[in-house]
C-alpha cells in the first residue's frame, strides 16, 4: 500500500506541473459550464411570472402551481425584468383586472398559458379545467441535458485513460521504468499506482458534471458503479497506448482514436433504429451509455444496472486476456 | 554474493548471443569489474543480473536468490546505478529521491545527506529536468545507495563526469567497499577498473576472456622494462632497459650513479594493453 500511494503521490506531484494533466482535469467542468449555460435557453418551457408582492396570496399559491413566480414591489420592476432576454412574463392587478406584461418575444403559447391560467382563477376553477400535459416528441428531458450530459460523462471516463498514458509516456521518455524494475515494487503495484489517478479524475469530473447541469435527483451510486465499470477499458486502453509510445503528442494522437467506438457507441445508441442496436452490443461504451441514459432519467434499476456493468466488465476482461502480455512486456 | 553459471543471452530469441556461457562467482565485500568495449555484453549481464532482462538460460542467485523468481526481499538488497540517467524531470532532486526511498522496506538513508554526497544539496529543491547531464548522473547514482544496499550494480558510474566529480565518486564507491558492499561495476575505463576492482573480467562479444586481479595481470603480461629519462654531456637522452638483461641492469646502473636522472618509472602493462594482448581488440 505504501508503494502504491508513493506511486499515486509521484504522479500527482508531476502531474501538478504538465499544464496537459490541469486541462484535463478542468476540461469536463468546463464543457458543462457550456452545456449548462446552453440548456436554459432552450429548456425554459417553464413559464415565469414576475408579479407584484401586493398580489393577493391566494393567485400567487395558484400560479405557483403552474408556473415559477417571482415578487417584485413596483411595477417598474416587473417591466425591468420582463425586458431581460430569458422568457419572463409580468402579471400585475389594475381595477380589478389583470394586465399580461410581455416582451413579445416569450415563447409561443407561454402569453396564452398565462391567460388561461388567471381566467381559470378568477372563474374560481381552483381544478384546472383540462389535464395539460407538456411532451416534446418523447423527450423526457431536454434532449441537450440528456444526451449532452451522457455524451460528457463517457468522454470524461476516457480522459482517464489519457492520464494514464501520459504518466506512462513520462516515465518512458526518462527511462524512469528500469529504477521502479529493480525496487521491491511489483508490477501489480505499480499498475495499480498508475490507475488510481484515472480512476478517481474522472469519477470526480462526472460528479461534477453531474451536479453544474443539474441532475440533483438522480441514483449517485449507480452513476458511481457504472462509471467505475467503463473507467476500466479506458485505463486498460491507456496502458497500452502509454507504452507503445515514447512521447506524449503521438500517445495523444493514438488515443484519439479511441473517440472513434466512443462517439459511434453513443451517436449510434442515440441515432440508430432498434433493429439496428446489436450492431453496439460489442462496445463497452454503448451499454454505458445505455445505463447512464437510465439513470439520468430516474428510470434505472439496479438489475439493469448490474446487467449492463457485467456486460462492460465482461468486454473489459477480454480486452486485457488479449491485451495483457503486451502491457507486461511493455513494463520490463 | 552473486554466483553466475553458463549465463547466455539473446535479444532476439535465437543463438545470436549477447552474452555466452558467462561464469563468475562474486565474494561478499570484493568490487568485481567488467571491462570491455561498448557492445560486449556488459550491460546486458548486469541486466540479467538486476532483473531487468529475462534469464533464458544459465544459473544466477544474487545473495541467495534465484533470479528466475526475484523476490522484493532481493531488490532491498541491491542498488543499481544506470549508465543513462533515468530520473523524474519534473521532480526535484529531493522529490526524486524521497518517492523512490518509499518504495523500499528498509531502512533508507535521508535524501538530503546523500545529495550533499555529491555536492547536490544546494539544488536539492530545483527540478531534475534542469540539471545538467552530470548532476542528471550524480542523482542517478546517490538515488541507488537509498537502501544501503549490500549489492552494488554500477554501470559507467564515472562516465561523462569531470576529473574532480568523477574523483569524488570513486571515493564514495571505495568507502562503501570499506562497509563491506559487494560491487559489480561494468566499464569501459582502465583506469576506474585498475583503481577500484579486486577482479576483474574482460568480456568481449559477449564472453569472458579472462578473469583475475590487476595486479596479477599486470604481473603476468607486464614488460620488466624501466623507461629512464638522463641528461649525458648535456644532451637529454630517454632510454627503455631491461631488468633481467645483463647489460641494460649495468647500462640502468651507470645511469643511476651519474645522477643526471629527470624521469624514471617502470614500463608495467596498462589493463588496456593487456585488455588488447588477451583480446585482440581496443576498448572503445
Amino acid at each position: 500500500m505504501k508503494r502504491i500511494l508513493a506511486i499515486v503521490g509521484r504522479d500527482i506531484t508531476s502531474g501538478k506541473r504538465d499544464f496537459i494533466y490541469a486541462y484535463i482535469m478542468i476540461v469536463p467542468f468546463v464543457m458543462a459550464l457550456v452545456l449548462k449555460a446552453i440548456i436554459p435557453g432552450v429548456d425554459s418551457t417553464t413559464i415565469n411570472i414576475a408579479v407584484l408582492d401586493t398580489l393577493e396570496p391566494q393567485l400567487i399559491e395558484y400560479l405557483d402551481e403552474f408556473a415559477k413566480v417571482k415578487e417584485f414591489e413596483t411595477v417598474q420592476d416587473i417591466r425591468v425584468r420582463v425586458s431581460k432576454t430569458d422568457d419572463y412574463l409580468g402579471l400585475v392587478k389594475k381595477d380589478d383586472k389583470y394586465n399580461i406584461i410581455s416582451q413579445n418575444n416569450e415563447s409561443e403559447g407561454s402569453y396564452d398559458f398565462l391567460e388561461l391560467i388567471v381566467n381559470s382563477y378568477q372563474k374560481d376553477l381552483y381544478i384546472f379545467p383540462i389535464d395539460i400535459e407538456i411532451t416534446d416528441s418523447g423527450w423526457k428531458l431536454h434532449p441537450l441535458k440528456q444526451q449532452g450530459a451522457n455524451f460528457l460523462i463517457i468522454f470524461t471516463t476516457v480522459f482517464g485513460g489519457m492520464l494514464i498514458l501520459l504518466s506512462l509516456v513520462e516515465e518512458k521518455m526518462s527511462n524512469t521504468l528500469s529504477a521502479i524494475n529493480v525496487s521491491p515494487a511489483s508490477k501489480f503495484e505499480f499498475i495499480i499506482g498508475k490507475s488510481i489517478l484515472g480512476l478517481t479524475i474522472p469519477i470526480v469530473g462526472i460528479f461534477g458534471i453531474l451536479l453544474i447541469i443539474g441532475f440533483e435527483g438522480i441514483n449517485y451510486l449507480m452513476v458511481l458503479v457504472v462509471s467505475i465499470s467503463l473507467s476500466f477499458i479506458s485505463m486498460i486502453i491507456g496502458f497500452v497506448i502509454g507504452i507503445m509510445n515514447d512521447e506524449p503528442i503521438s500517445a495523444i494522437a493514438s488515443m484519439k482514436m479511441i473517440f472513434i467506438p466512443v462517439m459511434g457507441s453513443v451517436f449510434g445508441a442515440m441515432y440508430l433504429s432498434e433493429k439496428l442496436m446489436p450492431f453496439l452490443y460489442w462496445s463497452p461504451f454503448y451499454w454505458a451509455y445505455e445505463a447512464m441514459n437510465s439513470i439520468i432519467l430516474n428510470e434505472a434499476t439496479w438489475p439493469m444496472i448490474f446487467k449492463n456493468c457485467s456486460i462492460i466488465i465482461f468486454i473489459t476482461v477480454l480486452v486485457f486476456i488479449l491485451l495483457k502480455n503486451r502491457i507486461k512486456r511493455g513494463l520490463n | 554474493m552473486i554466483k553466475v553459471k553458463g549465463l547466455y543471452h539473446s535479444y532476439s530469441n535465437d543463438d545470436k548471443y549477447a552474452v555466452k556461457d558467462a561464469n563468475f562467482e562474486i565474494k561478499k565485500g570484493e568490487v568485481f569489474g567488467f571491462l570491455g568495449p561498448s557492445g560486449a555484453g556488459k550491460s546486458t549481464t548486469q541486466g540479467v543480473l538486476t532483473g531487468l532482462l529475462p534469464i533464458q538460460k544459465g544459473e544466477v542467485t544474487i545473495a541467495g536468490y534465484d533470479i528466475r523468481n526475484p523476490k522484493k526481499e532481493m531488490f532491498n538488497l541491491i542498488g543499481v546505478s544506470f549508465e543513462q540517467s533515468n530520473v523524474y524531470d519534473k521532480l526535484t532532486a529531493y522529490e526524486n529521491l524521497n518517492f523512490y526511498r518509499k518504495l523500499f522496506d528498509v531502512k533508507t538513508r535521508k535524501p538530503k545527506e546523500l545529495l550533499e554526497l555529491v555536492g547536490l544539496d544546494h539544488v536539492a529543491n530545483k527540478k531534475a529536468g534542469e540539471f545538467s547531464k552530470g548532476m542528471k548522473h550524480r542523482l542517478t547514482f546517490i538515488r541507488s545507495m537509498i537502501n544501503n544496499p549490500i549489492i552494488w550494480f554500477l554501470d559507467e558510474p564515472t562516465t561523462g563526469l569531470d576529473p574532480a566529480i568523477a574523483s569524488e565518486i570513486k571515493e564514495i564507491i571505495k568507502k562503501e567497499k570499506e562497509k563491506g558492499v559487494t560491487i559489480f561495476l561494468t566499464t569501459h575505463n582502465m583506469y576506474v577498473a585498475d583503481e577500484l576492482c579486486d577482479r576483474i573480467a574482460f568480456i568481449i562479444d559477449g564472453e569472458i576472456k579472462l578473469i583475475d586481479s590487476p595486479r596479477n595481470l599486470k604481473l603476468k603480461y607486464g614488460k620488466k622494462l624501466v623507461e629512464v629519462e638522463h641528461f649525458e654531456n648535456d644532451i637529454l637522452k630517454k632510454e627503455s632497459l631491461s631488468l633481467i638483461e645483463p647489460k641494460d641492469k649495468a647500462r640502468l646502473n651507470d645511469i643511476i650513479t651519474a645522477g643526471n636522472i629527470e624521469i624514471m618509472h617502470t614500463k608495467e602493462a596498462t589493463l588496456e594493453e593487456i585488455f588488447i594482448k588477451v583480446t585482440g581488440k581496443e576498448l572503445k
